[in-house]
C-alpha cells in the first residue's frame, strides 16, 4: 500500500483533522538532492495567478540561465518568467498546461550546459532601499511557493498598512515535506529573507507559525530567537495551513468572506518565498529552481532542489523510476493538486510534490456510491459550508442556494471527500457550484 | 510571432484524476458492518431478556432481507449493473432493526412481511426511484403494514394483528396518575434469572422489559450501546441528545404535575423501546435525517414530543408515525437553517 491508513474519525468538528501525514513522515529525514537539468526543458510563460508574461525570445535565440524570456508588463498582475539554464530556444508552442489543463505558451529551450552564474548583481539588503529590493523582487518572479503562486512582488506592496507579517511553516499537505527541509537545511537564509520583507514591509511584529516539534529545527529556532521573530507551534492538523485559517489560528481574526489578510493589515507568506526572496537579493537568482517532495511506494520519501521547465520524467529517470509503472502521477498536494495527463509535463513555480500511484493503489474514490446523508463532510469542512448539500444544490444547477450555501467561501481542502463513507470526490460540485456563482454574477 | 501546434504533449499516458487522492479509507460498508456488531449486542441482550421468541424474530427478519438482497445481487451482477450495496453490511444493519423494532407479541409472519416491503420497497426502491431515502424503511414498512391490517376489519381480530391500537391497550389512561399506575403493572415484579432480583416497575423498564419492542428489552444496554455506536461512528448525536433531554423533560414534567412517581414516569416515556430504540437507531438514519445541525436539534425534539403525545394515547407504532413525519419534513428542515460559514460572523466584521 501506497498510504499506511490512520483510521482517524473520532476527529474534533471543523476542520483541525488529522489526516494521514505518513508520506510526510517518510520524507522529513531526506536532504535535498540537486536534479540536474534535462536535455530539453519546457518553461511555461504562465507560472503564477494572472496573466501569461509577453515572449521575450524566438526559436532559436540563446539564453543564459536566469535571463527573463518573459515579460509581465507593469500594472498586470502576474510574474516574469526566466530561463532554468544555459541554451538555446528550439521551441515555441502551445502545450497543456499542468494547472489550468489549457493550452498555455510554453518555450524548449534545448540545454547547453548546466552552469548556473548568478543572472542579477547580488545586492545588500540592509544597504539597499526598499523600493530597491522590491523590484528586485519582480524582476526575479518570485511567486508564492506554498502553491497559490500569486506575485510576491504584488503582495509585498499592499494598499493597506500591514501591521503583522506571518511565515507560513505550517505545511499541512500530507504528502510535502520539502518547507521543514529548507528550514532545516537553509535556516539563514530564510531568516534573511523574512528580514528583507519586514523591511520592504515596515513591519516590525513577525510570526512564523510552524507544525514542527521542539528540536526538529533547532538552528532555524535559534535564529528565529536571536532575530525576534516570533514562534508559534500549530496542531498538526490538516488545513490549517490555509491562509485565512492561518490568521484565525494565530490572531484570532477572522478575516471576512470575499476580503484578504492585507485587508485587516496582516500578510502571510510561505517560507519557502521567504527563501526565493533571500536568493534573489544576497544571491542574485531569480526564481528558476525550488523544493519539492517525491513520493512513490518503491522509492519512499525524498526532498529535491529542481528547477523549474524540468519534465516531470526527467525527475523519474533522475531517481531510478519508470514512468510507465505509474498510472497516476499528482503535482503538488494530494488534497489538492490533480494527475497530470503525460509525464512530460514540466515542474512549475508552484510545484511543491510530486506523487506517484501505481497499479496497486488504485483510485480510492474510482467507484463512489450514493450519499448516505451521514453528514461528516459537513463536520470536517474548515470553513462551516455544507459541502453535501452544495452537491444536491450543484446537481440541480440551483445557483440561488448554492449562494445561500456560501459555496463562494470553499476553500477546497479535500477534507470533505477525505472523510465520505460512500468515497465521494466533493471537490467537483464545489469547484464547479463556485463557477456556477461566478458566471451568474457576471 | 508563430507558435507550433501540439506535439509530443498530445500524447495523454495516464487518465487525469481530480483531487484529492488520498481517503481516509473508512467507508459506508465498515460503517454498517460496525453498527450491525454494535446492534447485535443489543439483540443478544433482547433474546437473553425475552427469550426464544426474540430471537425467532431477528433470525426470521435477518433471512428475509439477505434473501432479497441475495437474489438482488445476483440480478445486478448478472446484467452488470452497478451494484446498490456492495456487501450485505447495509442490508443486514436494516434487518436487524427490523427484527429489534418488532413487539414481541407479533405474529412472525408479519415481522417477515415487513423485513420484505422494506428491504424490496422502502430500502431498495426508495433508493431507486427516488434517489434518496426519504422514509426510514423499517418505519415506513412497519407503519404501512401495521395500517393496513388494522384497517383489515375482515381479518379477525385486525386491531389486534395490526397491533396499531391493541384492544388492550385502548383501556389504559396514561394522562392521570392512577391510570398510568395501573398500567405498569406488565413491567412490575420481573425477576432477573439467576440473581433472583425482584424489579419494580421502573427498575423493570430500565433493565428487563419483556413486553413490547424487542429492541427494548434492556433499555440501559440501548442506552450505553447507542451512545458508544453515536460517539465511535459520529451518529447525528444532535438528534439523540436533543431527543432524550426532551423526552426526559416531558416525562418529569408530567411526572412532577400529574404524578405519579417522575422516576416511573422517565422510565416509561424514556426507556420503552419503542422510543430509546428508535431514538438511537432509527432517528439516526442518516438519509431520512436533516443535514445542518440547527435542524438536527429540531428534529430530535420534534420526534420526542410527538412520541410522547402518542404515548400518551397509547397509539402503539407511536414513535414510528413521529419519525415517520418528521421524515416528510426533512428536506425542509434542510433548508432555511444553516451555520453561519467562516469570514460571515457580524462581530468579526463579516459580510
Amino acid at each position: 500500500m501506497l498510504l499506511k491508513k490512520k483510521k482517524d474519525y473520532k476527529f474534533k468538528e471543523n476542520g483541525r483533522f488529522n489526516v494521514d501525514i505518513s508520506i510526510k513522515m517518510a520524507a522529513l529525514k531526506d536532504p535535498f538532492s540537486v536534479v540536474p537539468p534535462a536535455d530539453e526543458m519546457i518553461v511555461f510563460l504562465r507560472q503564477h495567478i494572472g496573466t501569461e508574461a509577453e515572449m521575450l525570445v524566438n526559436v532559436g535565440d540563446s539564453v543564459k540561465y536566469g535571463q527573463k524570456i518573459g515579460e509581465i508588463p507593469k500594472g498586470i498582475l502576474g510574474a516574469p518568467i526566466h530561463s532554468p539554464v544555459n541554451g538555446k530556444i528550439i521551441e515555441l508552442s502551445k502545450k497543456f498546461h499542468p494547472v489550468s489543463g489549457e493550452k498555455e505558451t510554453a518555450v524548449t529551450i534545448e540545454t547547453m550546459n548546466e552552469e548556473q552564474e548568478p543572472f542579477f548583481e547580488p545586492l545588500n539588503p540592509d544597504e539597499e532601499p526598499s523600493e530597491v529590493l522590491l523590484e528586485r523582487v519582480r524582476e526575479s518572479g518570485i511567486v508564492g511557493l506554498g502553491g497559490a503562486s500569486f506575485p510576491t512582488h504584488i503582495k509585498l506592496s499592499p494598499s493597506q498598512k500591514i501591521s503583522h507579517l506571518i511565515i507560513n511553516a505550517k505545511e499541512s499537505d500530507p504528502n510535502i515535506a520539502c518547507d521543514c527541509r529548507l528550514m532545516i537545511e537553509k535556516p539563514r537564509a530564510i531568516i534573511s529573507g523574512i528580514n528583507i520583507m519586514a523591511k520592504i514591509l515596515d513591519v516590525k511584529d513577525i510570526t512564523v507559525a510552524t507544525r514542527t516539534q521542539e528540536g526538529e529545527t533547532p538552528e532555524f529556532e535559534a535564529l528565529l530567537k536571536e532575530h525576534n521573530i516570533k514562534l508559534e507551534r500549530m496542531p498538526p492538523n490538516y488545513s490549517i495551513g490555509s491562509e485565512k485559517l492561518l490568521v484565525k489560528e494565530i490572531l484570532g481574526k477572522e478575516i471576512p468572506s470575499g476580503k484578504f489578510p492585507t485587508d485587516v493589515g496582516i500578510l502571510v507568506h510561505n517560507v519557502a518565498t521567504a527563501y526565493a526572496v533571500d536568493d534573489a537579493i544576497e544571491n542574485g537568482n531569480p526564481l528558476i529552481s525550488r523544493g519539492l517532495t517525491y513520493y512513490s511506494t518503491d522509492l519512499g520519501g525524498k526532498n529535491l532542489w529542481v528547477r523549474m521547465g524540468t519534465p516531470v520524467e526527467h525527475v523519474l529517470n533522475f531517481l531510478g523510476e519508470s514512468p510507465s509503472k505509474f498510472n497516476r502521477i499528482v503535482l503538488g498536494s494530494i488534497l489538492m493538486g490533480s494527475t497530470i495527463a503525460n509525464p512530460s509535463y514540466p515542474i512549475l513555480k508552484a510545484t511543491s510534490a510530486v506523487t506517484g500511484f501505481t497499479d496497486k493503489e488504485s483510485d480510492p474514490y474510482r467507484n463512489p456510491l450514493p450519499c448516505i446523508r451521514c453528514g461528516y463532510c459537513n463536520t470536517v469542512c474548515p470553513v462551516y459550508i455544507y459541502p453535501q448539500l452544495i452537491m444536491e444544490a450543484e446537481k440541480k444547477n440551483d445557483v440561488d442556494r448554492l449562494r445561500k450555501l456560501h459555496v463562494e467561501d470553499c476553500i477546497e481542502c479535500g477534507l470533505c471527500s477525505y472523510v465520505c463513507p460512500s468515497r465521494i470526490r466533493f471537490t467537483r460540485y464545489l469547484t464547479n457550484g463556485k463557477n456556477l456563482v461566478k458566471n451568474q454574477e457576471f | 510571432m508563430k507558435i507550433k501546434k501540439m506535439k509530443k504533449q498530445d500524447k495523454q499516458t495516464y487518465k487525469v484524476v481530480r483531487p484529492p487522492h488520498l481517503y481516509i479509507d473508512f467507508e459506508k460498508n465498515e460503517l454498517m458492518l460496525k453498527t450491525f456488531i454494535l446492534m447485535s449486542i443489543i439483540a443478544v441482550a433482547s433474546v437473553i431478556v425475552m427469550g426464544l421468541g426474540a430471537f425467532i424474530h431477528i433470525i426470521t427478519a435477518l433471512g428475509v432481507v439477505l434473501l432479497v438482497h441475495s437474489v438482488i445481487h445476483s440480478y445486478q451482477k448478472l446484467k452488470g449493473i452497478d451494484f446498490t450495496y456492495e456487501t450485505p453490511a447495509s442490508p443486514l444493519v436494516a434487518g436487524l432493526i427490523v427484527g429489534l423494532s418488532m413487539p414481541i407479541a407479533a405474529p412472525y409472519e408479519i415481522t417477515a412481511l415487513v423485513a420484505f416491503l422494506m428491504i424490496l420497497v422502502f430500502k431498495y426502491g426508495q433508493g431507486k426511484f427516488l434517489k434518496r431515502k426519504y422514509l426510514n424503511p423499517a418505519a415506513a414498512s412497519k407503519s404501512f403494514l401495521l395500517v393496513l391490517l388494522s384497517v383489515m376489519v375482515f381479518l379477525e381480530d385486525s386491531l389486534a394483528t395490526g397491533l396499531l391500537f391493541h384492544p388492550h391497550h385502548l383501556g389504559l389512561n396514561l394522562l392521570t396518575a392512577e391510570g398510568f399506575n395501573n398500567s405498569m403493572w406488565i413491567f412490575a415484579g420481573k425477576i432477573i434469572p439467576f440473581l433472583g432480583i425482584e424489579l419494580s416497575a421502573g427498575q423493570g423498564l430500565i433493565f428487563w422489559q419483556t413486553h413490547g419492542w424487542i429492541g427494548g428489552a434492556s433499555g440501559i444496554t440501548v442506552l450505553i450501546i447507542g451512545s458508544i455506536a453515536a460517539y465511535w461512528l459520529r451518529y447525528k448525536w444532535r438528534i439523540i441528545v436533543s431527543g432524550l433531554v426532551t423526552m426526559t423533560l416531558l416525562s418529569l414534567g408530567i411526572g412532577l404535575i400529574i404524578g405519579p412517581d417522575p422516576f416511573v414516569r422517565i422510565a416509561f416515556h424514556v426507556f420503552t423501546g419503542s422510543f430509546i430504540f428508535m431514538i438511537f437507531f432509527m432517528a439516526t438514519e442518516p438519509q431520512s435525517t436533516p443535514m445542518p445541525e440547527i435542524s438536527q436539534y429540531i428534529f430530535g425534539i420534534s420526534v420526542a414530543v410527538l412520541t410522547f403525545v402518542f404515548q400518551l394515547f397509547n397509539v402503539l407504532g407511536g414513535s414510528i408515525f413521529a419519525l415517520m413525519i418528521l421524515n416528510v419534513i426533512t428536506p425542509w428542515l434542510d433548508k432555511p437553517i444553516i451555520r453561519t460559514p467562516f469570514g460571515h460572523k457580524k462581530t468579526n466584521g463579516g459580510a
